[in-house]
């Protein structure tokens, strides 16, 4: 669906986005990822020509964005706001018509989607007169209203209480499985392990991991085992197929890497300390984040990471 | 084209319902009629009581005809006179600042609705010494009556009949009439030119103020709440900014269309001939054109913006501008064909409240409408791909205003 290739954007001489790349397909959420200030908000702007891209390309179906993909994209920006005046129902019917929707059928589609994000009979109502949340909730059915092939959505979960997170979810895995694309933006790894197919993280406006869930855990290598034990466990750091191990007093976080077969580590450690604890654990999002986020990464490993 | 429409359509239907608009929709002409009406309507009212007006003459010779016209000729509608004329004495010693001292007493104790003292040595100028000295009328008719009462005594004290004095009284009026373009005479004076021309000007001044505020307001809005990340996902810049200024120039014509029936209203009710057909055509192209290319340096000037503040300090720039014409309108009054009016006429921004002010007073050379059209055509044009150019890159500007030199960089650059 769609296809980001090396776009790059530049302000003055602050660079916003250096490289990025990936894709998007049909069925799909996708999670963009990164801290604060790493360019996820620009890269949007470019996928929907909001802004120019400097250089590199942005295709939807092998085609580059033209007058009938504004139809076919949805677009919740990262700041809330609506027409602070204008009653709702006019606000969702201006924004669904500018998507390139019949007047007749955005006005059934506003009702049928304020009805299902709990705003029922409130079309009527000044933006103004409305909590936060619910404001958002209108961003939100403005930019699915016209059944759009993909939907980009900047930190939707931000400013949500826990059930209308839930609904958003819910919202979301439907478009999924009516065989949309997704794309939403956020800081919060939970948030992104537990909905997102395939996930890109971006940090200084490059790419440092990117893939489905599944493949980045595994590709960024760290099955983590953790141990609990009585003995001196100084010999652990020695052990064949550990990458890394950290020592604590009665305890010890080993690195496996790749092919490293649980039960021949086991055995080794079995036979010199009385093991009382083993857990297997997969690295979290989060930990990757703090990790690859929290140290330099090298522009080389991204590559090849990304290939 | 039809996501064009949906913005216009948008920026017309929320502006028009907005209390901002109806107000000054509504209050406009009111204000404009208050102010051409009231101050003649005060100054012609007439009094609803008797005032009483002292004399000190210590001649003693004008008091009593003074005080036979006063009270003969003007009267209340209740039939009482209108001035009750009361002679001041003055003291034995003929001591007429001690009788200045205890008028001035019963003026400020309101017994007295002013007096006046007529000199002897010094005839020329008289002193109506009165709480209110706006009171023009009441200075007239004493003045005028003075004036009478003067003329006939010297004419008596030379021996002559005083039926003389009416054959002296030779009255002149010269009256402006209006050559038209045809040749033939045009009724209606100054007043009507002037008039006509002011309102014009004035509406045009108006409509361009509020709805170039209303643009950048919206723009503004639209900026802070971030809602233009989606609208222009939804369509593009181009068609955002055409939806905008075709929205607003709707706004702008229901806005005159309804000020002009209001006008054509109270012009059948008052017999008054404002403006002819013909011109009122080429004013309305004139305002149009006018109309859209101050759309464009709105656009252009507002879209950088951030903030309510920054927007009023830059319209109040182009409201100076605006200013020049209604500055102009009396000297140009004077004398339309002047080389330096018509230079003016020629710079776009002033073209439209220019030819405003001239057309109603004398129709301009057709190659001078010719060319002034033409010119606003072509810098509407260029004002407007600036306009787009600024608007593009500055509705997404957020933060601190970019500054002058940059804007420069984005209209070259494009």
């Amino acid at each position: 669906m769609l296809d980001v290739q090396a776009v790059r954007k530049y302000f003055n001489s602050t660079v916003a986005v250096e490289s990025v790349s990936f894709s998007v397909s049909r069925g799909e959420i996708f999670g963009l990822l990164g801290p604060n200030g790493a360019g996820k908000t620009t890269t949007i702007r470019m996928i929907l020509k909001i802004l120019e891209a400097d250089s590199g390309t942005v295709t939807y179906d092998g085609k580059p964005f033209s007058e009938e993909t504004r139809n076919i994209v949805g677009y919740l920006p990262e700041e809330r706001g609506l027409y602070k005046k204008s009653k709702l129902l006019d606000t969702i019917l201006y924004l669904a018509e500018l998507r390139g929707m019949s007047r007749t059928a955005a006005r059934r589609e506003a009702l049928r989607w304020l009805e299902r994000m709990g705003l029922a009979g409130q079309d009527q109502r000044r933006t103004e007169e409305l909590s936060k949340g619910n404001q958002q909730k209108v961003q939100f059915i403005c930019s699915i209203i016209h059944d759009p092939v993909l939907v980009v959505l900047d930190e939707p979960f931000s400013g949500l209480d826990p059930v209308n997170q839930i609904l958003l979810k819910d919202v979301l895995q439907e478009l999924k499985q009516r065989d949309k694309a997704v794309i939403f933006s956020t800081h919060q790894m939970d948030q992104a392990e537990r909905l997102s197919d395939t996930l890109c993280l971006i940090n200084k406006g490059k790419v440092v991991l990117g893939g489905t869930v599944r493949d980045v855990k595994k590709r960024y290598g760290k099955n983590s085992l953790h141990l609990e034990f009585d003995g001196d466990g100084a010999f652990m750091t020695e052990l064949p197929g550990v990458h890394r191990a950290m020592l604590y007093e009665r305890s010890a976080e080993l690195e496996l890497s790749g092919a490293t077969q649980l039960r021949d580590i086991l055995a080794l450690v079995n036979h010199r300390v009385d093991l009382r604890k083993v857990e297997l654990l997969e690295p979290s999002l989060h930990s990757i984040f703090m990790s690859t986020v929290g140290e330099p990464v090298d522009t080389q490993t991204a590559g090849e990471v990304l290939s | 084209m039809s996501k064009v429409i949906a913005v216009a359509r948008w920026e017309y239907l929320e502006k028009v319902k907005s209390k901002a608009f109806l107000i000054g929709l509504f209050l406009t002409p009111l204000i404009m009629i208050a102010m051409g009406v009231l101050p003649t309507l005060f100054a012609t009212q007439e009094d609803t009581e008797s005032r009483v007006i002292g004399i000190i003459d210590p001649g003693g010779r004008v008091v009593a005809p003074f005080a036979q016209r006063m009270q003969q000729r003007y009267t209340l509608k209740n039939g009482r006179p209108n001035y009750i004329v009361l002679p001041l004495v003055v003291g034995p010693g003929g001591d007429v600042e001690a009788a200045v001292q205890e008028a001035s007493r019963r003026v400020a104790a309101d017994e007295l609705e002013g007096f006046f003292v007529l000199d002897p040595v010094r005839d020329s100028v008289v002193e109506f010494r009165s709480k209110s000295v706006g009171d023009f009328r009441i200075g007239a008719r004493i003045e005028e009556n003075l004036k009478e009462i003067r003329a006939e005594q010297r004419v008596a004290a030379l021996g002559l009949d005083p039926k003389v004095l009416r054959e002296l009284d030779v009255r002149l009026d010269v009256r402006m009439v209006k050559v038209a373009s045809g040749g033939e005479r045009e009724d209606g004076g100054f007043e009507k030119v002037f008039f006509s021309a002011y309102v014009f000007m004035m509406m045009l001044f108006l409509l361009i103020i509020t709805s170039g505020q209303m643009l950048v307001r919206s723009v503004i809005e639209e900026k802070s709440n971030r809602i233009v990340e989606v609208l222009v996902s939804s369509c593009s810049p181009t068609q955002l900014m055409a939806g905008k200024v075709l929205g607003l120039s709707a706004l702008g014509l229901t806005q005159m269309a309804f000020w002009g029936l209001i006008g054509v209203a109270a012009s059948v009710q008052f017999g008054m001939n404002i403006i002819d057909i013909s011109n009122a055509l080429l004013l309305v192209l004139y305002f149009i054109l006018g109309y859209l290319l101050y759309a464009a340096v709105f656009i252009g000037v507002g879209s950088p913006l951030n903030t309510e503040q920054e927007a009023q300090q830059v319209t109040s720039y182009l409201v100076m501008l605006l200013i020049v014409p209604i500055v102009l309108a009396i000297p140009a009054m004077k004398e339309p064909n002047a080389t330096w009016i018509k230079v003016l006429t020629f710079f776009p921004l002033l073209t439209p409240t220019m030819m405003a002010l001239r057309i109603p007073i004398q129709m301009p050379a057709l190659w001078e409408i010719l060319a002034t059209v033409g010119l606003l055509l072509l810098s509407i044009y260029l004002a407007m791909v600036a306009a787009g150019r600024i608007f593009r890159i500055g509705i997404l500007v957020t933060g601190k205003s970019p500054r002058l030199g940059e804007i420069l960089r984005w209209i070259k650059t494009g």
